[in-house]
C-alpha cells in the first residue's frame, strides 16, 4: 500500500514537469529573435560602410564632370599637367606613374618573394626558418611611414648617386620601396600555398628521378600557382594603394609623363594626400575624382582576386 | 648531367640569395632607424610635451635667502642654474621651499616652475649668451617680485602617446562589438544565400580599399559634413571601418575552431541558441578574439594616411571628442609630419624607434596568446 502511495507521489511531479516543459517561453523567444536581428544589423554594418564609402567618394568625385562648369572627362584622364591654380587637372601622367611603379615593384617583388617562400617552405633547416620567418613577420608589421623614412634616408641618396638627374626622388626609389613593402605579403601567401601542396606531388617527382630543385620548380610551384597568383594580385593592390611611403620619395612633379626610371613621378595616392589639406571647391572635387580612378583600379584588382579564390574553391 | 647540376646550383643560389636579401633588408631598415633614432630616445623624449611652452611669471624673493653652495646657486630664489648645451640658462636644482613653485602667471593663475625649465628673461635683462655668474647676479639684484620669462622645453612625445592610446580605445569600443557580433552572425546564424554572399563580398572589398580613400571618406563625412573638425572621434570612426574586416575574419576563425560538439551538447541540454552562444561559444572564442584585438591595435598604431586627414596633425592631448580641441596627432602621423616639415630624420627616427618597440611587443603578445590558445585546443 505504502509502495503504491510512493509510486503515485512520484508520478504527479512527473506529470507537472511535463506540462511545465511543454509551455513555450514566449519572452525568451522574443528576446532570441531581437538579439538575432541585432547580430544581423551588425553584420550589415560592413555592407552599409562599403556602400557609404562608394557613394560619397563617387558623388564628390564625379561632381566636377556634370553640370554647368563641367570639366571634360577626357581632358581629366588624358591631360598631362596638374595645375589647380589655373584649373588644369590632368592625371594621365599620374596613372602612368602609379602603373609603372607597380609593375616595377611586381617585377622585382614576385620573384624574390617566391624564391624566399620556397626557401622557408622547402629548403631551409629549422634553425634558419626560426630566423627568417619572424623577420618577415616584422617586415609585414612595420608601418608605411617608417618605410618612407627608410626611403628618404637611404634609398633616395643612393638613387641620387647613380642617377643622371639632379635628384634622388624618382620612379626607381618608389619601385625599390614598394618592392620591399609587398615582399611580406607575397612571401606569406606563397609559403602557405607551397605548404598546402600535397606531399604526394613531391614524392612522385622524386620517384621519377628528379632532383630537389627540379621538384620544386616543376612540380610544387606550378601546383601552388593559384596561391601565387592571389599573392601577386594582393601585392598589386598594396602597391597601387600605398600612400605615405611613396609620397616622400616620388618627387611629385606637376606634369610630364615619366620616360625613365630616374624621372620624378606623382602616383595618384600622393596626389590626393598632398593637397587634401588645403584644397577646396573644384580642386577638392578633382582630388576625389583622382580617388575615383584609384578606386576603380582597386575594384578591378579586388574582383580579380575574388574570382581567382573562387575558382580555387570550386576546384576544391 | 653536369648542366643539370649547374642549373640546380644556380637556382639554389638564387633561392639563398633571395632569402638573404629579405632578411638583409629588415636589418638595414632596423639598423638605419636605430642608428638615427636611438640617440634621441631618452627620458626627456619620453616624458615631455612636443611643443615648448613659454610663460611669463611673477615670483617673490625668499625673505630668508636659501643656503646652498655652488657657482649657479641663487639664494633669493632657492634654485641652482647652469648653462645647457645651447648656452641657455636652465634650472638644474630647486629647493623644496623655492618660491618658484608657487609663481603666478600674468593672468593670476598659479604656475609651477619645474627643474629643466629655462629662464630666458629676468625683468628687462634677456638671458642670451650670459654667463652663469652674471645670471645669478641679475637674479639676486632684482627687486621682488621678479618678472621672469620661463620656457618649458618640448621635443617629447607624450601628446602623441596619449593620443594614440585614446584613439586605440575609442576605435576598439566602436569596432570590436560590431565586428564580434557580425562574426557570430556569420558563423552561427547566417544561412547560405544572397544576404550572406553580399555581406562577405562587402567585407572583402572593405579589406582591399587603400587607406587614403578611407581618409578621403572620413574627411568628407566626419570632419566636414558632420562638422566634427579634425578630432579623435572622426579618426576613430574612420579607423573602426578599416578594422572591421580584420576583427570579423579573425573572430570567425576562432569561432570555426570550436568543435560543433560543444554547441550540440549545449543545445542538447536544452539551452537556446542565444544561451549557447554567450555561455559556451563566446568564452571559448575569447583567445581568438583577443588576437583579433591585438592585430587591430597593431593596425591602428601603424595607420597614418587615414588618420592624418581625420584626426589632424596637432601634437596635443585632445581635450574633447570633437571640435577644435580634439585634433590629435598619433605617433605615425607626427613621424610623417616631422619628415615633411623639417626633414629632421633624427627626430623622426626616434619616434620610429618607439613605434617599432610598440609593434614588436604587440607581435610577441599575440604570439604568446596564439601559442596558449593552440595548446588548449589540443586538449
Amino acid at each position: 500500500m505504502s509502495m503504491n502511495d510512493k509510486n503515485s507521489k512520484s508520478k504527479e511531479p512527473g506529470t507537472d514537469m511535463a506540462s511545465v516543459r511543454m509551455k513555450p517561453n514566449r519572452v525568451r523567444d522574443v528576446i532570441e529573435k531581437i538579439v538575432e536581428t541585432i547580430f544581423l544589423i551588425c553584420a550589415l554594418a560592413s555592407v552599409i560602410s562599403v556602400i557609404a564609402i562608394i557613394v560619397f567618394v563617387f558623388w564628390k568625385g564625379l561632381a566636377p564632370f556634370v553640370g554647368d562648369n563641367a570639366y571634360s572627362v577626357w581632358a581629366f584622364l588624358t591631360g598631362t599637367k596638374w595645375d589647380p591654380g589655373n584649373e588644369v587637372f590632368g592625371i594621365s601622367y599620374m596613372i602612368i606613374g602609379s602603373v609603372y611603379a607597380t609593375i616595377g615593384a611586381i617585377l622585382f617583388g614576385v620573384p624574390i618573394g617566391i624564391l624566399t617562400a620556397v626557401f622557408i617552405a622547402e629548403i631551409a633547416p629549422k634553425s634558419l626558418v626560426r630566423i627568417v620567418k619572424p623577420a618577415i613577420e616584422l617586415l609585414a608589421g612595420i608601418p608605411s611611414v617608417i618605410y618612407g623614412a627608410f626611403g628618404v634616408g637611404i634609398i633616395v641618396p643612393f638613387v641620387n648617386a647613380i642617377s643622371p638627374r639632379p635628384q634622388g626622388e624618382s620612379m626607381l626609389a618608389v619601385i625599390c620601396v614598394l618592392t620591399v613593402m609587398i615582399l611580406p605579403t607575397i612571401i606569406n601567401l606563397t609559403e602557405a600555398s607551397i605548404r598546402a601542396v600535397p606531399k604526394s606531388y613531391r614524392e612522385a617527382s622524386y620517384g621519377l628521378g628528379a632532383s630537389k630543385t627540379q621538384t620544386i620548380f616543376q612540380a610544387v610551384v606550378p601546383a601552388a600557382k593559384s596561391g601565387i597568383l592571389s599573392a601577386t594580385v594582393l601585392g598589386i593592390g598594396r602597391a597601387i594603394g600605398e600612400t605615405m611611403a611613396v609620397m616622400m620619395i616620388a618627387g611629385n612633379p606637376i606634369g610630364g609623363i615619366p620616360t625613365s626610371i630616374f624621372d620624378k613621378i606623382r602616383p595618384m595616392t600622393s596626389n590626393i594626400s598632398m593637397e587634401m589639406g588645403y584644397a577646396s571647391g573644384m580642386h577638392q572635387e578633382m582630388l576625389f575624382a583622382t580617388g575615383v580612378v584609384l578606386f576603380l583600379f582597386i575594384m578591378i584588382v579586388n574582383i580579380t582576386l575574388i574570382k581567382i579564390t573562387n575558382k580555387v574553391g570550386d576546384k576544391g | 648531367m653536369s648542366s643539370r647540376k649547374l642549373k640546380d646550383g644556380i637556382l639554389q643560389g638564387l633561392i639563398y640569395l633571395s632569402a638573404a636579401f629579405t632578411v638583409m633588408i629588415l636589418v638595414v631598415i632596423l639598423g638605419f632607424v636605430l642608428y638615427k633614432g636611438l640617440p634621441g630616445v631618452n627620458t626627456r623624449f619620453l616624458t615631455r610635451m612636443w611643443d615648448s611652452k613659454t610663460t611669463f611669471i611673477k615670483v617673490d624673493k625668499l625673505e630668508t635667502p636659501g643656503t646652498g653652495k655652488g657657482e649657479g646657486y641663487v639664494p633669493s630664489l632657492g634654485i641652482t642654474i647652469a648653462l645647457d648645451k645651447d648656452k641657455k640658462v636652465e634650472i638644474t636644482g630647486m629647493d623644496s621651499n623655492s618660491p618658484l613653485k608657487e609663481a603666478i602667471n600674468l593672468k593670476g593663475d598659479p604656475y609651477q616652475v619645474k627643474k629643466e625649465d629655462l629662464i630666458t628673461k629676468a625683468d628687462i635683462k634677456v638671458f642670451e649668451k650670459v654667463s652663469v655668474k652674471d645670471a645669478v647676479k641679475v637674479l639676486e639684484d632684482a627687486k621682488s617680485p621678479i618678472k621672469l620669462k620661463v620656457v618649458r622645453p618640448g621635443g617629447g612625445i607624450v601628446p602623441m602617446l596619449v593620443s594614440t592610446i585614446y584613439i586605440i580605445l575609442l576605435s576598439l569600443i566602436i569596432a570590436a562589438p560590431i565586428g564580434i557580433l557580425s562574426a557570430i552572425y556569420l558563423n552561427e546564424y547566417a544561412k547560405p544565400g544572397k544576404v550572406l554572399n553580399l555581406i562577405r563580398f562587402a567585407i572583402q572589398n572593405l579589406a582591399g580599399i587603400p587607406s587614403i580613400i578611407y581618409g578621403l571618406f572620413g574627411m568628407l563625412v566626419f570632419v566636414q559634413m558632420l562638422q566634427m573638425q579634425y578630432s579623435i572621434l572622426a579618426g576613430s570612426l574612420t579607423l573602426s571601418i578599416i578594422l572591421l574586416p580584420t576583427i570579423i575574419s579573425t573572430t570567425e576563425e576562432a569561432l570555426k575552431a570550436i568543435p560543433q560538439t560543444y554547441r550540440q551538447s549545449s543545445l542538447g541540454l536544452g539551452a537556446t541558441k542565444l544561451q549557447t552562444n554567450y555561455k559556451v561559444v563566446l568564452p571559448n572564442a575569447l583567445p581568438g578574439i583577443l588576437v583579433a584585438i591585438i592585430l587591430s591595435i597593431g593596425r591602428i598604431v601603424g595607420e597614418s594616411a587615414a588618420l592624418m586627414w581625420t584626426a589632424g596633425t596637432v601634437a596635443q592631448i585632445p581635450g574633447a571628442l570633437t571640435g577644435n580641441e580634439a585634433g590629435a596627432a598619433t605617433l605615425t602621423t607626427k613621424l610623417y609630419w616631422i619628415i615633411k616639415e623639417s626633414g629632421d630624420l633624427n627626430s623622426a627616427c626616434s619616434v620610429a624607434v618607439v613605434l617599432l618597440v610598440l609593434i614588436i611587443v604587440l607581435n610577441m603578445i599575440s604570439k604568446q596568446i596564439t601559442k596558449r590558445f593552440l595548446a588548449s585546443k589540443g586538449r
